[in-house]
């Protein structure tokens, strides 16, 4: 019989598949888990450079945006209950602005603060409703009432002229909060 | 031999830190809170070198130790 210790491959790695015989392949010990862990602590500092680098370039523009002015609908056009989505300030910020009754309206940028879903005017509840995880929000305030968002929805101040609306600007989050 | 545990837990808090600044970053960020999100950002810069140096103390003096 042959000897285990004299035979070039081993007799249980003498196989095609399950023949890496790596010592201590799988144990994690002290020294490599704190590694892991200063690579850890690395990396987030890394991932946290490009968050720093726009908030001081946010900080170093002008600290007053100006933002365009864009008619929204005439009130003749729409009833209480209807809701119109439009982009600002951007073509690409979409924002939806709600008639809520008579002499109440309100816009807000419509990205859910979740994961950026369209947020849409539930006209029954009266509330604004994300169909993505049923984040739902406060028409007056744009707060969030139920489900994952934890930040309001960017208000957008609206000022009406000569029978129709006009978006004039985006309120800055601090000021809602 | 009874091995000391003050690096690791040392560790631990400081990676906890560091993972709390910036989850904080980036919602100060979305929150517009500028000013908030340079000093998190700076705070979690500064965690990795302090990381760093822990391990480095306790490889030290765990080789002193004849570990």
């Amino acid at each position: 019989m042959e000897n285990e210790k004299t035979r070039p491959i081993p007799l249980k790695d003498d196989n095609y598949t399950h023949n890496i015989n790596r010592s201590n392949e799988r144990s994690l010990d002290r020294r490599s888990f704190m590694k892991t862990m200063v690579g850890a602590a690395g990396l987030f500092a890394a991932s946290t450079l490009p968050w720093g680098a726009l908030a001081a370039k946010e900080l170093m523009s002008s600290s007053s945006k100006s933002y365009p002015t864009q008619k929204i609908a005439n009130l003749s056009d729409i009833k209480p209950g209807d809701a119109i989505e439009f982009a600002y300030p951007g073509e690409h910020d979409s924002a939806l602005f709600v008639y809520v009754k008579e002499k109440e309206y309100k816009a807000y940028q419509n990205a859910c603060t979740h994961l950026r879903c369209p947020v849409f005017w539930d006209r029954d509840e009266k509330e604004l409703l994300c169909p993505c995880h049923h984040g739902k929000f406060d028409i007056a305030t744009g707060k969030p009432l139920a489900g994952p968002p934890r930040r309001p929805l960017p208000e957008i101040v609206l000022q009406e002229k000569d029978g129709a609306v006009y978006a004039v600007g985006v309120k800055r989050y601090e000021e809602q909060l | 031999m009874k091995s000391s545990y003050r690096g690791v837990i040392l560790l631990v808090l400081i990676l906890f830190a560091s993972i709390a600044c910036t989850q904080y970053t980036v919602n100060m960020y979305f929150a517009q809170r500028y000013m908030e999100v340079l000093l998190l950002s700076g705070a979690t810069v500064v965690l990795f070198p302090l990381a760093w140096m822990v391990f480095r103390k306790d490889q030290r003096d765990r080789r002193e130790q004849g570990k």
